[in-house]
């Protein structure tokens, strides 16, 4: 069941991303939703959660897209582990921290990202990488974690109390 | 290590090692959509248009109450901009009549009205990350929209067409590090390839300028319709600034494309290139 809302939240997620979050780019950067979600849950949950939410999560991204089936996919995955790992080892209940932790491994995962682009011969020049989509990109993801922090904690918490 | 530690291990690294090999397979090189992509792409695409278009009415409501801030002033620039404009309109007519006289004595045609059949198309939405740059438009293989079509706005080119469905087609934007752009500079006809630099930068650059050729910032660049899919002569962009490529034998430039690719609503495709008598209907 939770399989499912996992899914349906995603496919929900990935209609937004390529349409209505177009109105609310800055400097042609919007955010990135199914990061967030990935990060605030593995950073909740812990990393092997992380990293498997991550790497789902970054599949159905590829399939919908239809190129590169993986690329998001092992992205994802490393950015979900890490924001676990984070989780283990900071206090988790805590807004400004759950921010940092989604801004570095944001940018954890950004990097995967463009190593993976080198792997598959797409050469992006590594200062426009870093200042133009990377950290931009961390940054913007990392604001909204604030808004969106609170309700997978209660989510979260609901979960663990029913098993 | 312990033994389930290596298991784990093993099976991470099996992972990575089928995702690296499926990444390579799904390259997208191809030129067609299997079936189940192209009806998925299709279903989803009144959805995305909806939304697309919800998007930008919200837009449109949040930012009037700021756009009413102080109005009075802009209304005047605005009318002293409109007379200047009014001033600079007459020239450009006694411009445009002067052009069309010499136009027929040289016995030029015009070439955007004459050579090209157009299709409007809207932009329904985007790619869902920051790295690379492609655009879903409304119109597919039913309209008669085919792959490696070129896409311009009015202000210059868009990309190209790289896979069709029955009512979507998704374009490669020429600010995408896939694309690669054959062109020119306008004024000294100096070759070079306009290459993306990531997906949502709206910037692009110009590589393998010959070091010694006369290239200045402010000069447009138009594509040379040589050994690529574009027609000759589409406007592009402007160069800005221009480096030394690291071998030292080249140039290369930092492009601002006239399209602005941040807010492309709606596009033209080119559906028809007429063919001129000494010259094949499009670059290789």
């Amino acid at each position: 069941m939770q399989f499912i809302v996992y899914l349906l939240l995603l496919g929900v997620i990935l209609i937004l991303q390529t349409t209505v979050l177009e109105t609310i780019t800055i400097a042609g950067i919007k955010p990135d939703l199914v990061m967030l979600l990935v990060v605030l849950s593995g950073f909740l949950l812990g990393p092997k959660e992380g990293a498997f939410l991550g790497f789902f999560g970054g599949i159905v991204e590829d399939l919908f897209t239809g190129n590169y089936i993986g690329l998001n996919a092992l992205s994802k995955m490393a950015a979900g582990y890490l924001a676990g790992v984070a989780g283990e080892r900071l206090y988790r209940e805590n807004i400004p921290v759950a921010t940092i932790v989604t801004f570095f491994t944001s940018l954890a995962g950004l990097t995967v990202n463009y190593l993976l682009l080198l792997y598959l011969d797409i050469y992006v020049s590594p200062l426009y990488a870093l200042f133009r989509v990377a950290i931009p990109d961390a940054a913007y993801t990392a604001v909204l974690a604030p808004f969106f922090f609170w309700r997978i904690f209660r989510y979260v918490q609901i979960r663990s109390r029913d098993f | 290590m312990r033994w389930v530690t290596a298991k784990r291990l093993f099976l991470l690294v099996v992972l990575v090692a089928v995702t690296l090999a499926a990444m390579h397979f799904s390259v997208p090189e191809r030129t067609g959509l299997s079936s189940l992509e192209s009806k998925f792409r299709d279903v989803l695409a009144p959805v995305q248009t909806g939304l697309t278009w919800a998007g930008r009415q919200g837009r449109y409501l949040v930012s009037l109450p700021v756009s009413m801030v102080g109005t009075a002033a802009r209304s005047q620039a605005l009318e002293q901009e409109v007379e200047r404009l009014q001033s600079e309109n007459i020239q450009l007519n006694e411009y445009l009549i002067e052009n069309q006289r010499l136009s027929a004595l040289l016995d030029y045609k015009n070439v955007m009205v004459n050579n090209y059949n157009f299709m409007v198309a809207s932009v329904i939405s985007r790619d869902p990350g920051n790295w690379f740059g492609t655009v879903t438009l409304n119109r597919g293989s039913s309209d008669g929209v085919i792959v490696n079509m070129s896409v311009l706005t009015p202000d210059g080119l868009v990309g190209r067409v790289i896979a069709v469905s029955a009512s979507t087609c998704e374009v490669l934007l020429i600010t995408d590090p896939r694309s690669g752009v054959g062109s020119l500079v306008q004024d000294t006809r100096t070759p070079g390839i306009i290459e993306g630099v990531a997906g949502r930068s709206g910037i692009a650059r110009m590589i393998h300028i010959p070091n010694n050729a006369p290239v200045e910032a402010g000069q447009a660049v138009v594509t040379s319709g040589q050994g690529s899919v574009f027609p000759k002569g589409i406007p592009i962009g402007i160069i800005r600034n221009i480096q030394n490529e690291p071998s030292g034998l080249f140039l290369s430039a930092e492009i601002y494309p006239f399209a602005d690719f941040n807010n492309i609503e709606e596009v033209l495709i080119v559906i028809f290139v007429q063919p001129k008598a000494d010259t094949p209907l499009v670059g290789g």
